[in-house]
């Protein structure tokens, strides 16, 4: 049955450009160290002995907040299809429970950004190739900092998807998705308690693992909150 | 005659698809104009074109005897109108949602308790639109396109939704406004029944052609009853009819008769008594308009 | 114009979304607050400059341009729900009108947020205990020179939010065109000509010539006027052509 609901969710967001924003997230981020090293490759090079993890470590400078954002505009579009079109009135029509539906949103939600992680993984691969960093390619670290971000912000998209799923006006999500971007970007500063801090894998006792360990125990939990919530509330 | 609506070739195209064809309308004033037509005819279209939401792709649109791409503002003015589904602002009560159009017209607060009053929404005037009913929301339509006084109301489907009490007042509330304030109105329906009650001049539309376009009373006219003839021995009956020069038809085993006046009928009967046939009834079949509705638009030949 | 004015503030006052002005400047005021100021680096002249800079990374940088979309968003959203566009434009109004109305609502908005934020900087100042006299150069370039600088951000959403009915898409566009800012800022020959980080630059107080971020003022506004001119003529024009 999940599978089912999944197929249609997948029909569902044909055309929309989201298929184009999961490309176009990960392209972004690296495109981005495109500019940067194009200007100033000589200057970048110089900054450290490793450059592969020098250039990681810049890719990853903003992976994370736009994973936060990504996040935030994909939950927001899953959500407003469903808005526009009267749609959760004909979804909780059909012999499925409302737990499947959620669960199918999410489902596919997590499929579109780990795609995405995966697309970074190797568009970073590609441009760090390219730019001649060096012949040993880090590819576990590569992998590493586009599929952790990921995990991590596991607990965010749970957040957003109840925020997004269970508001009318879809700039409550976006102002919520706004204050994260905000967020992630001083994850410096942030407790370590704050779910906004964890996809930048920092943490007091640096080790990155950590991070991804709550951001799945994390999502879970905000993901059943947000779940029975959804479940409980009327249909609009 | 003075025309408060006068379209000239007026045609919509989207793509290959033209929705509306060379359209040449005429509401004269003080009329109720029914524009009737079935699904997909292309009436919201047409309707759209006179409120200028949407440019023609060829011919004018001339209203209260002004071309609408020119003199559009001050035609708006003096027109209300309510297309397809009724706009609203869900945040806003009803009151709220009058009072945003009223600071654009620019006019005094007390049309805004008139008109709720006229449409019987002043006891839920301070409740949001949001939890307005569809008949309800209806009825805030309605009197937005009434708040500013217009000379010309322009309803697209107006009794959508409505319950038959609630389409008994609307119908009530707009034959009464031609008389009491001067207005024309146009209001389009896929209901030839709806439009029966209260229309004075009928448009059709089918498939983007107006393929009628007179008084109601000419719309009548066609349905006019037609004479059955119960005889024995029907065949023959018939034959000899035809061969006498009567037009006739067999029809579920009666005979109907192409030609009503009496005196037609009369010589029918005449001459089926005279060549021995038994008479067993002469009836009228009541045609409906729904009949002729029908008729036309899936014949979709012009009458 | 003062109806349609008056129309639209009134739509606008009455919904929820005039609660997010006060998003910002409550950001910004907790950013100033938690960051110690007297631990940041470099010797200023004068401590209300250090006050700011603490707050303005965040607030300039990427909020006024996001916020500003969730605002076009915003005013548009009402008239997307239920056919209000059809509505208004079936008054006597004019489309051009129409627009400009809903223009200057946003940028008349977005100045509130500005002197909203500019309460969030002088309270700051106050708990931190800065006895520096206040420069009033904030509120001039600050808070005026980042308030114009939101110009043409303001005119591209309006023209999208018009465009689209979903929240999510004209906010990618805006997240898209942000984003770049962050890199932007930190070269002096982008840095100057791309739009979206012009609030930055414009609410950035550093002085003197040899700050890399420091941007002559006629270049600034020609880069703010030629985009906002771009914009807002793309959106007009686009707007007169919509099928409502
Ligand atoms: N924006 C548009 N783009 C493309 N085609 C359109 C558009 N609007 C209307 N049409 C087409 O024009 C034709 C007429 O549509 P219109 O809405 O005018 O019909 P109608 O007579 O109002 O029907 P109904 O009784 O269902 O309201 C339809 O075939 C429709 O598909
Ligand atoms: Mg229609």
């Amino acid at each position: 049955m999940i599978g089912k609901l999944v197929a249609q969710d997948v029909l569902k967001i044909k055309r929309k450009g989201i298929w184009f924003l999961t490309f176009l997230g990960p392209f972004g981020v690296v495109a981005l160290q495109m500019v940067n090293y194009g200007v100033r490759k000589a200057y970048l090079l110089q900054q450290s002995d490793d450059d592969w993890a020098y250039y990681i470590s810049n890719v990853s400078a903003f992976s994370p907040f736009a994973l936060i954002l990504g996040i935030a505009i994909l939950t927001s579009f899953m959500a407003s299809i469903e808005n526009e079109t009267n749609g959760w009135k004909q979804l909780t029509a059909l012999p499925v429970s409302k737990m499947a539906i959620y669960l199918s949103k999410f489902t596919v939600l997590v499929m579109l950004l780990f795609l995405s992680s995966i697309l970074l993984a190797l568009f970073s691969l590609s441009y760090g190739v390219f730019l001649n960093l060096g012949d040993e390619i880090p590819y576990l670290e590569l992998l590493k900092y586009s599929i952790y971000p990921f995990l991590a912000s596991l607990p965010v998209l749970a957040l957003q998807l109840w925020v997004a799923t269970v508001s009318k006006n879809q700039g409550i999500p976006i102002t919520v998705g706004v204050f994260g971007v905000i967020l992630s970007y001083s994850a410096y500063v942030l407790p370590d308690w704050m779910i906004w801090k964890w996809p930048s894998l920092l943490n007091q006792w640096n080790e990155p693992m950590i991070n991804v360990l709550f951001g799945l125990t994390f999502g879970a939990i905000l993901y059943v909150i947000g779940m029975v919530d959804f479940m409980r509330r009327d249909v609009k | 005659m003075e025309y408060i609506v006068e379209t000239n070739q007026l045609t919509k195209r989207f793509g290959k698809e033209i929705a509306v064809d060379r359209v040449d309308m005429r509401i004269p004033k003080g009329e109720i104009y029914g524009f009737l037509g079935p699904n997909g005819a292309g009436k919201t279209t047409t309707i759209r074109m006179l409120l200028g939401l949407m440019k023609p792709s060829f011919g004018s649109v001339q209203v209260f005897q002004k071309f609408l791409n020119e003199d559009r503002l001050n035609i708006l003015k003096k027109v209300g109108s309510l297309v397809e589904n009724p706009s609203y602002y869900p945040h806003l009560t009803a009151y709220e949602n009058l009072e945003a159009l009223r600071k654009v017209y620019g006019i005094p607060k007390s049309s805004i308790t008139e008109v709720l009053e006229l449409v019987r929404l002043s006891d839920v005037g301070n409740k949001k639109v949001k939890g307005f009913s569809l008949g309800m929301k209806q009825r805030l339509g309605i009197a937005s396109a009434l708040l500013h006084n217009p000379e010309l109301l322009i309803l697209d489907e107006p009794t959508n939704g409505l319950d038959p009490s609630g389409i008994i007042e609307i119908r009530n509330l707009i034959k009464r406004l031609p008389a009491e304030r001067g207005i024309t109105i146009l209001i389009s329906s896929h209901l030839l029944s709806e439009i029966d009650q209260i229309a004075t001049t009928v448009g059709v539309l089918n498939k983007g052609h107006l393929i009628f376009q007179d008084t109601i009373e000419r719309m009548r006219e066609y349905s006019k009853q037609k004479v059955l003839l119960s005889v024995s021995d029907r065949e023959h009956a018939w034959q000899s009819l035809v061969a006498a020069g009567i037009k006739a038809e067999l029809h579920n085993g009666m005979i109907s008769l192409k030609e009503k006046s009496d005196e037609k009928v009369a010589q029918a009967v005449r001459s089926l008594v005279h060549n021995d046939f038994s008479i067993y009834r002469v009836e009228e079949e009541k045609g409906s308009l729904e009949g002729i509705f029908l008729e036309m638009t899936t014949e979709e030949k012009s009458l | 114009m003062i109806g349609i004015l008056g129309s639209e503030w009134y739509k606008l006052q009455k919904s929820k979304a005039i609660f997010l002005l006060f998003a910002g400047p409550i950001a910004g005021l907790l950013i100033g607050l938690v960051v110690d100021i007297n631990l940041l680096p470099g010797e200023a002249i004068n401590k209300w400059h250090l006050a700011l800079l603490s707050m303005n990374l965040n607030y300039a940088l990427l909020f006024l341009p996001l916020i500003t979309g969730v605002f076009a968003s915003m005013i548009c959203r009402y008239e997307h729900q239920a056919g209000g566009w059809k509505q208004l434009l079936a008054m006597p109004v004019t489309r051009g009108k129409v627009f400009i109305a809903k223009y200057l609502l946003l940028v008349t908005v977005i100045l509130g947020m500005q002197i909203l934020y500019l309460g969030s900087v002088f309270v700051v100042g106050i708990v931190h205990g800065i006895t520096d006299p206040f420069p009033m150069v904030i509120v001039w370039k600050s808070i005026l020179g980042g308030w114009i600088a939101t110009f043409p951000l303001v005119a591209l959403q309006l023209g999208i939010s018009i465009m689209w009915k979903s929240f999510a898409a004209p906010f990618a566009v805006n997240v898209c065109f942000t984003l770049p800012a962050i890199l932007a800022i930190n070269s002096d020959r982008f840095g100057p000509y791309y739009p979206w980080a012009q609030p930055f630059s414009m609410m950035y107080i550093g002085g003197n010539t040899e700050d890399v971020f420091f941007i002559p003022w006629d270049q600034l506004l020609t880069v703010v006027g030629g985009s906002f001119l771009i914009f807002f003529i793309c959106g007009y024009l686009y707007f007169q052509r919509k099928a409502v």
